[in-house]
Parts: C-alpha cells; sequence; structure tokens
C-alpha cells in the first residue's frame, strides 16, 4: 500500500510568482497513493526538510514527491531528508517545476500552473512503483593520475603528494612548467613565473 | 617545478601521453606512452656537451619562432628535467642516416639512437586533467593585422619570451625583424576573444591584466618609450587589478577605446590605423612593435584527450565542469576532476585555486577506504537475455561483459552467453536498455514498468 507524500516548492518567487501553488497542492492531494500534499517557501532549507521529516513520521509516508527544481541540484539533498526520516532514500522522486515549467512559462501562469500539475502527476504515478534500491562499496586506489606539467597540474600534484597520497604526473613537452614557465613577471604582484 | 620534480610523493613522466583510460573511480588502469627522447636519461647528466656540437639548427617553438635550438635540445635553461631529447623529425642521424656527433661527443654514453617509445601501465584512484590552454591561431583570421606576414606584430606570449631573461634576447625587448629596440609600441586586446564573427565569443579573462603588465614593463624597460594600448572594455575583477591597471596608465600608458582596422608597414616602422570611440576620432600611430593579445583556445588535441579519459567539452572545445557553480572542478565522469584553463580561460591567481580544489576533491576521496555507488545502475535479467550482446556495441562505458550461464532444459544442462554489467564501470545512462530487444535490461530505479507508469500518466 502506497503512502505518498508530495511537497511543492516555491523557491521563493522562481515557482511562487508563475505557479499557483495553493491550486497545485489541492489537485496532487487527489492523485492515486498521495496522503499528503503541502507546500513550503524553500523545500530545501532546514525549516523545509523538517517539513518532510515530520510529514513522514505523522502520515506513515513510504514515497516522497518534491516538486521544486532540476532533480540536478537537489536530488542529493532530498535523498538525505528521506535517509533522516528512516526511508529508503531511492523512494524519492522529483518533478522539476523550475526550469521546466515556471522559467519557460513566465508569461502564461495559467498554464504553467496545469503543467506544475501534471508533471507531478507524472512523478506520483512513478513514485508508487519505485522499489528501495541499496548502495554497494567499491574499494579506491589512493593514487593519483595528473595529466599536464603547468602551473595548474603541478599545484594538484604538490597538494595530493603533499597531503601523502602517491602522484603520477604526466606532460606531453620534455619540460614541465607549461605556458608559466614561459612567461616573465607575472600581475600582480610581478613575481617571476619560475 | 623543481618542487615537484623532487618530491619523493610524485613520478614524473615527460615527453609522455595518456593514450588510455579504462576502469572507474577508485580503479583506474591509465597506459602512459613514453615517448623516446632517444637520451637515455637515467645515465645522462646534462652537462650539455650534445646540445653545444649539434650541428642541426631548428625554429624553437619554445620561444615561439623568435629562437633557434639545436636537434638535441632542453627548451630552456632551467628545464626540468635539465635533460635533452632528439627531435627525430629534424635529427640528421634520423632523416639522412648519418651524422652521430652527439653520441660521439656524449660522455656518459647516454645517446641511444634505437631507443623506442615504452608504454607504461599505472593503477590510480583519481585523475586530475589540467591540460591549459593554446593561443587563438590569429594569423589565419585577422587579414587587416597582416595574416603574420609583420615580424613585428607578434603575440603576447611571444612579448613574454622577449622580456623573459632566459628567452632569445636575454630579456630584453628588441624587435624580431631587426633587433632594434622599439621606441613606439602598440597593443591591440582582444584580438579573438568577443568576437563571434572571426574568433571566439568569450573574453579570454587574462588578457587586460597582462596587458598592462606589458605596458608596464616596456615603459620600465625602454627609456622615452611610448606605450599605446587599444582596447574594448577594460575588465580588472581580481584582487589588487584594478590598482595594478592605474598604475599603468598613471606611468604612461595611452589607453585609446578602439579597434584597429589596418596594419601596414611604412619604412622600417608599422602604420597602425584605428579609432578612439571616445573621441570620436581616427588614429593612426608609427609603431616599431605591435603585441597582440590572443585569445585563450583549448589545448591542441584537447579533444582526444576528452575522448580518451571519458569527459565532455562545451561549444568552445574546453572541458566541461558537472555544474558551473556548485560543482565547478568535477566532471560528470566520476574520478574525474579539472584544473586550471582546460576547464575555461583563466588565470594564474584562479587557477593555482582551482588547482587546489581539484586536490582536495581528490583528497577526500583518498580519505575513504572504499566508497559508496549509486546503485541506479542497469541490470541484466538473464532468464529474458538472448545473449545477442547488442547492449554491449552501445555501452559508452565498456560495462557489458559476456557471461555464461548454465540452465537446465528438459532434464539437459546447457550452457549460455548472457550479458553481465559490470558495476562498477556502469553509469547509469541507459543506452542498454534502450538497445535491448527482449527487454532483458533494466536501469534500477528506471525500470521499462516505472518509466511506462509515467507515460500512461501524462497520456491516459
Amino acid at each position: 500500500m502506497q503512502r505518498t507524500g508530495v511537497f511543492v516548492c516555491w523557491c521563493g518567487t522562481n515557482i511562487g510568482a508563475v505557479v499557483d501553488i495553493s491550486r497545485v497542492v489541492e489537485a496532487v492531494s487527489k492523485f492515486p497513493g498521495v496522503v499528503f500534499a503541502t507546500d513550503y517557501k524553500y523545500m530545501c532549507s532546514e525549516p523545509g526538510q523538517e517539513t518532510i521529516i515530520q510529514a513522514v513520521r505523522e502520515h506513515r509516508l513510504n514515497r516522497v514527491v518534491v516538486a521544486s527544481c532540476s532533480p540536478r541540484l537537489h536530488e542529493a539533498t532530498f535523498r538525505k531528508t528521506l535517509s533522516r526520516a528512516g526511508l529508503n532514500p531511492y523512494l524519492l522522486e522529483m518533478a522539476n517545476i523550475r526550469e521546466q515549467c515556471a522559467w519557460v512559462h513566465q508569461k502564461e501562469p495559467e498554464k504553467a500552473t496545469q503543467k506544475a500539475i501534471e508533471l507531478i502527476r507524472r512523478a506520483v504515478s512513478k513514485v508508487n512503483k519505485l522499489e528501495p534500491l541499496y548502495e554497494s562499496t567499491i574499494p579506491i586506489t589512493k593514487r593519483a593520475l595528473v595529466i599536464g606539467g603547468g602551473i595548474a597540474g603541478l599545484q594538484a600534484a604538490l597538494d595530493i603528494a603533499d597531503a601523502g597520497y602517491q602522484v603520477v604526473l604526466v606532460e606531453r613537452e620534455p619540460t614541465i612548467g607549461g605556458k608559466m614557465a614561459m612567461l616573465d613577471k607575472t600581475f600582480p604582484t610581478l613575481d617571476c613565473s619560475a | 617545478m623543481v618542487a615537484a620534480a623532487q618530491h619523493p610523493n610524485i613520478t614524473l613522466f615527460t615527453y609522455a601521453e595518456v593514450e588510455k583510460v579504462e576502469g572507474y573511480i577508485g580503479n583506474f588502469q591509465v597506459t602512459i606512452r613514453q615517448k623516446a627522447r632517444s637520451v637515455d636519461h637515467s645515465k645522462c647528466t646534462g652537462c650539455g656537451t650534445c646540445w653545444e656540437k649539434c650541428p642541426t639548427k631548428v625554429v624553437s617553438e619554445y620561444n615561439l619562432g623568435l629562437g633557434m635550438r639545436k636537434a638535441i635540445y632542453i627548451s630552456f635553461p632551467q628545464a626540468v628535467p635539465n635533460k635533452p631529447v632528439i627531435d627525430r623529425q629534424h635529427c640528421r642521424q634520423f632523416t639522412k642516416g648519418k651524422c652521430g656527433v652527439c653520441q660521439k661527443v656524449c660522455p656518459a654514453q647516454a645517446i641511444d639512437y634505437q631507443q623506442e617509445d615504452q608504454l607504461i601501465k599505472e593503477q590510480v584512484g583519481a585523475i586530475v586533467v589540467a591540460t591549459g590552454y593554446d593561443l587563438f591561431e590569429w594569423e589565419r583570421a585577422y587579414g587587416e593585422y597582416g595574416y603574420g606576414r609583420y615580424p613585428d606584430v607578434i603575440s603576447g606570449l611571444q612579448f613574454e619570451r622577449l622580456n623573459n631573461a632566459s628567452g632569445p634576447t636575454g630579456g630584453k625587448i628588441l624587435r624580431p625583424s631587426d633587433g632594434k629596440e622599439p621606441k613606439t609600441v602598440v597593443f591591440i586586446k582582444c584580438v579573438g576573444s568577443r568576437d563571434a564573427v572571426k574568433g571566439k565569443e568569450y573574453c579570454s579573462r587574462t588578457c587586460c591584466m597582462y596587458t598592462a603588465k606589458h605596458a608596464h614593463q616596456v615603459l620600465e624597460k625602454i627609456p622615452d618609450s611610448r606605450v599605446y594600448v587599444f582596447y574594448m572594455d577594460i575588465r580588472t575583477p581580481g584582487k589588487a587589478y584594478e590598482e595594478f591597471y592605474l598604475r599603468t596608465v598613471h606611468e604612461g600608458a595611452r589607453y585609446i577605446r578602439g579597434r584597429v582596422s589596418k596594419i601596414y608597414p611604412e619604412g622600417d616602422q608599422l602604420v597602425v590605423m584605428g579609432v578612439d570611440t571616445l573621441l570620436g576620432r581616427q588614429v593612426e600611430i608609427a609603431a616599431d612593435l605591435v603585441v597582440l593579445a590572443t585569445a585563450m583556445v583549448p589545448s591542441r588535441e584537447a579533444n582526444k584527450l576528452a575522448r580518451v579519459v571519458g569527459i565532455s567539452t562545451d561549444q568552445n572545445g574546453f572541458f566541461m565542469e558537472s555544474h558551473p557553480k556548485l560543482r565547478p572542478v568535477e566532471t560528470n565522469t566520476a574520478g574525474v576532476f579539472l584544473a586550471g584553463a582546460c576547464q575555461g580561460p583563466k588565470d594564474i591567481p584562479d587557477t593555482v585555486a582551482q588547482a587546489s580544489a581539484a586536490s582536495a576533491k581528490v583528497c577526500a576521496l583518498f580519505s575513504r577506504n572504499e566508497m559508496a555507488v549509486d546503485p541506479m545502475i542497469a541490470q541484466v535479467n538473464s532468464a529474458l537475455c538472448s545473449g545477442c550482446l547488442e547492449c554491449k556495441n552501445v555501452c559508452p562505458y565498456r560495462a557489458i561483459e559476456k557471461a555464461t550461464v548454465s540452465e537446465r532444459v528438459g532434464g539437459k544442462v546447457i550452457e549460455r552467453t548472457v550479458a553481465s554489467v559490470n558495476t562498477g564501470l556502469c553509469q547509469g545512462c541507459g543506452a542498454c536498455t534502450v538497445a535491448c530487444r527482449a527487454g532483458a535490461i533494466n536501469l534500477k530505479g528506471f525500470t521499462n514498468e516505472q518509466l511506462l507508469a509515467e507515460v500512461d500518466a501524462l497520456c491516459l
């Protein structure tokens, strides 16, 4: 039995100024499996995440949909929130109502509101089918390869080496130093570049 | 440079290229091609007899055509390592089959004409890509500046070589054409930068500052010199940068806001025709030397390396960071990090900061003995898999391997080929799931059933 919670984010005015959030919350609370829906000004903030955790406990939620920004930005954030709430972090689905809705339909608030509802409909039906997933672990070879022996590569290699790890530094040319060694003095301090 | 060469934790391969990268975060297998130097560096003492006696002179790449080197050479006197290589393209022993002078004079018997490229395998857990930049080839695009025909129209990097105490003129600013000291020097900024038609749309970020430095150096080194700088805008967003630029202005550099439309020779000078858009007047300057602030572009063969390491590039060929604000040193390939101008035009302070950030990411990774991997990867249902291995062909991460399963069919045990996913290599892109005609591969978290539920929700 899926008990899904939907959390709609305003992202300040990013979403809130375009999409009619209260209509969205009302519409999505009727979707199959949804037992709780609410909104908050910044869902990624500490009080926003706390809202999710409280709701999971209070309403015994076992699936979470966050309708906010692109998952590229905050999927990892909300996965951690689910873990803190005691849920498997992969029982989360995000609906991108910012980049793919509010931002691109700023001049059409009515249609944007409709689209937000549809995007959340999609997320809800997917979240209902999700299964818990578990991370596995892989070993780490504590040795780094740095490609390029200019100032960037040298600095990176020295920092890693100073931390006590082995570094393999590969330079295409017969000498290291790259472009910087070709320079005379360097701005703004006029130090030498060697 | 010396600190890196002497560091006990750093193994240095110069004159070498990364040829192949296999594996995944924490577990990369790297093949490095050590190009044949034709000099045994374990014997060579760097005494310099060979390059003194070598009869073949070649235009020096390191001095950007402003000087000569020998066919057996070190790039500059303080080079690290301070031991030579033979340029086989020009060495007479290789082009004509006879010479052998360096071998005869070498007191350490270090010259080895038979030396071959070596392939070296290394195991690493993380990769930092720091391949830097090259300069935009203005000679191909800017006919109004002479297409590179006038020897006294040079790039900013060539000007650096003239200024450098180890450079072709020993640090004196002298004209390439006749070796005279220039009295009037014109600098032109944004050559190839901020020029969507002939060059690149972006700002190269460093030119305003190094041109201010160059102007300062001319005024400092050449008494009674006159310096003119043609600019579009002055961009000095850095600590102590604006102050540095103003100092150059107060030293007497004349900044002219406008572009140069033509450069042509007259006598032993160059006439620079441009416009001063603040005064609304045409300007003509008789110059002895013209220095172009050319755009930074990705290092040559950056594209090839991007394919070898498995990183993406942006529309200008610079390596792509994972997120421009929040993940500026990571790439979309886990365990591969970026440092410096290979990611975009950058000055030295920013490069050093980014390199330290990349190394902090590497050290954070190395601080653990093992790491968790994203479970959203492909999974084969071997009962459905027909063993066609079409998935193996489409996998960009070489994560699918051939496996054998034993099955009991009608009382007999038979062996059957199926696909199998290497969980370390799989990045969860989903290409295999689309290629699989039997529907035997699912991406965890994006199974066919889950995706169809989404489609149904939107379409029904």
